[in-house]
């Protein structure tokens, strides 16, 4: 299928592609172990760095895994000349992949809708009365794409925001749940994500108990939606936690 | 003159934040006379630069390097072509430079980097030929990306290093064909014989001969900066950028424009202080390769 020669040739990948793949039976049984030998309810190990882009105002760093994220914030800033005049700050997201981010290459382009759901999540955390008339500008960059990126990036735009010292009424953590067959797996990797049925987001602000934002997809039933809900705000407010200790270190030695 | 004698007088009662925003090109001045830079680095003094491979596991080869705050994350993904009839038993390699918003604030989403530094091929570091798999028909296009994480200066300098590393740490993948003539990857836990022999037997590292290091010097009257910061990059504009491969031989000089004239002299000071840089990138560099053998 490789292409004869021309201006830029043709090129494939060799890697097998999994797209076709039909789900190994495992997932449908009632116990199974999963790819990285997490239990069910485990999130996978976090890693969190603030301050990882000098030239940024705000930054963070981000490990999940092999999932790797890397968010800079710049502002408040002037707004585009052509915005109108506006009372409140404005916040403008933006999330782009690496080109080797996934197993196969992509195009390396900005990721629309994750941008709108970043920008939405956010939105209701930040105390946007604080810096009227100017703009705030969250940009994420995934480089390694090991599936719950989403909620990786959205924590750690909330880690970024803080780092910057913008206003926010709580920090913002986010958690993804995967339903497998009769299973719950939070936290899923990228193998996982491809053969679920369902999946759930919450992203809330631990301290307030607040939900800024919840995204359910594909078939639950509503006892599964209740528990996966429980998982999630769980898994929230303990990575709120962490969060919050990264930011304390971040500021400790300064102080010293 | 008189302005410059009454920004002087100034100084001395100002801040020295507000007369290095106010006064940017005096204050670096001031700087020089006394052959030192803000940062507290000589002239001729590169910043800290370390180098660490394998830092995107979905690539087959990768690097981050970092010189002071400069950050640059290069990987290789492998992938299959058609050779061309001209050239029926070479590889080919794509480059790409990216500028994500996220390593300074002068970029923003949509636009095109200005700043965005032309990495060139540099011939003689890769034998293409080493890239074939199958004379004519299938060959492999390695393509290179570079992404710009933190933007403080010197990027054609951080991209080179980590363009170079990112080959070092390169292993190429075990292939064979299968029935419809595609080139798959083999994978280590299929312990079953293979119908076919595979393409590439085993994962190899490529052979890099002459490996291409750069310094980039920024020029102001008769003072030589090497390795300039983005601020000493925007005040003092004019730029050389001096390419030298392990052999000390010169592989590429550009000097593109900007309002101070290179002498002679001063590309031969610039040439002298690429060498004692290129000693210095060497060592780091084997250093990294070296600790992920060990690994």
């Amino acid at each position: 299928m490789a292409g004869k020669s021309g201006a830029t040739p043709t090129t494939y990948s060799p890697s097998p592609t999994t797209q076709n793949k039909k789900r190994p039976p495992i997932f449908n049984d009632v116990d199974w172990v999963r790819p990285d030998g997490r239990g069910f309810h485990q999130c996978r190990p976090a890693f969190l760095r603030t301050g990882a882009v000098n030239s940024a105002s705000g930054s963070a760093y981000a490990e999940f895994g092999n999932t790797k994220v890397i968010v800079s914030v710049f502002g408040p800033r002037e707004s585009k000349k052509a915005m109108m005049y506006s009372d409140i700050g404005r916040l403008n997201c933006n999330v782009s992949y690496t080109t080797f981010a996934t197993p196969v290459r992509g195009q390396g382009s900005d990721h629309k809708e994750f941008s709108s759901i970043l920008h939405k999540a956010l939105e209701g955390g930040i105390i946007l009365d604080s810096f009227p008339k100017t703009t705030v500008d969250v940009f994420a960059l995934v480089l390694e794409s090991g599936g719950g990126d989403l909620p990786v990036v959205i924590s750690c735009a909330s880690l970024a925001l803080a780092d910057a010292g913008i206003m926010m009424y709580d920090l913002i953590a986010s958690v993804s749940v995967s339903c497998l067959g009769k299973n719950l797996v939070i936290d899923p990797i990228s193998e996982e994500e491809s053969y679920q049925d369902g999946s759930l987001m919450i992203t809330c602000m631990p301290s307030r108990n607040e939900v800024t934002q919840l995204t359910v997809t594909g078939e639950w039933s509503t006892p599964k939606i209740h528990e996966a809900m429980e998982l999630c705000l769980d898994a929230c407010s303990k990575l709120g936690k962490i969060m919050r200790s990264c930011l304390k270190e971040a500021a400790s030695p300064v102080q010293e | 003159m008189s302005s410059a004698t009454m920004t002087s007088d100034l100084s001395s009662e100002m801040e020295v934040d507000a007369f290095r925003r106010l006064f940017p090109l005096r204050f670096h001045e001031r700087h020089l006379q006394e052959s030192i830079r803000p940062d507290a680095r000589p002239l001729g003094k590169a910043r800290d630069t370390s180098v660490a491979l394998g830092a995107v596991a979905s690539a087959d080869g990768s690097a981050l390097a970092k010189i002071g705050c400069t950050t640059m994350l290069a990987a290789i993904k492998m992938e299959v072509m058609t050779p061309t009839t001209e050239s029926a038993d070479e590889g080919c390699i794509a480059i790409d430079f990216h500028m994500p918003p996220i390593c300074s604030p002068i970029v923003r989403p949509g636009r095109p980097a200005e700043a965005a530094p032309v990495i060139s091929k540099h011939s003689g570091m890769i034998n293409l030929k080493e890239l074939s798999l199958v004379s004519g028909k299938a060959a492999w296009m390695a393509y290179l990306d570079i992404y710009c994480l933190d933007a403080d200066g010197a990027l054609f300098d951080a991209a080179l290093l980590s363009a170079v590393a990112a080959f070092s740490h390169l292993q190429i993948p075990v292939v064979s064909l299968n029935d419809d003539g595609r080139v798959v990857v083999v994978s280590n836990e299929e312990g079953e014989k293979l119908e076919k022999e595979p393409v590439n037997k085993e994962r190899r590292k490529l052979k890099l001969s002459s490996i291409p290091f750069s310094l980039t010097c920024v020029l102001h009257k008769n003072y030589i900066l090497a390795d300039p910061t983005a601020e000493e990059e925007s005040v003092m504009e004019t730029l050389l950028t001096v390419v030298l491969d392990s052999s000390f031989q010169l592989v590429s000089l550009y000097k593109p424009g900007g309002p101070v004239l290179a002498h002679t002299s001063v590309i031969q000071d610039s040439v002298a202080l690429t060498r004692q840089r290129l000693k210095e990138l060497q060592k780091i560099l084997n250093e990294a390769v070296s600790d992920m053998e060990v690994d």
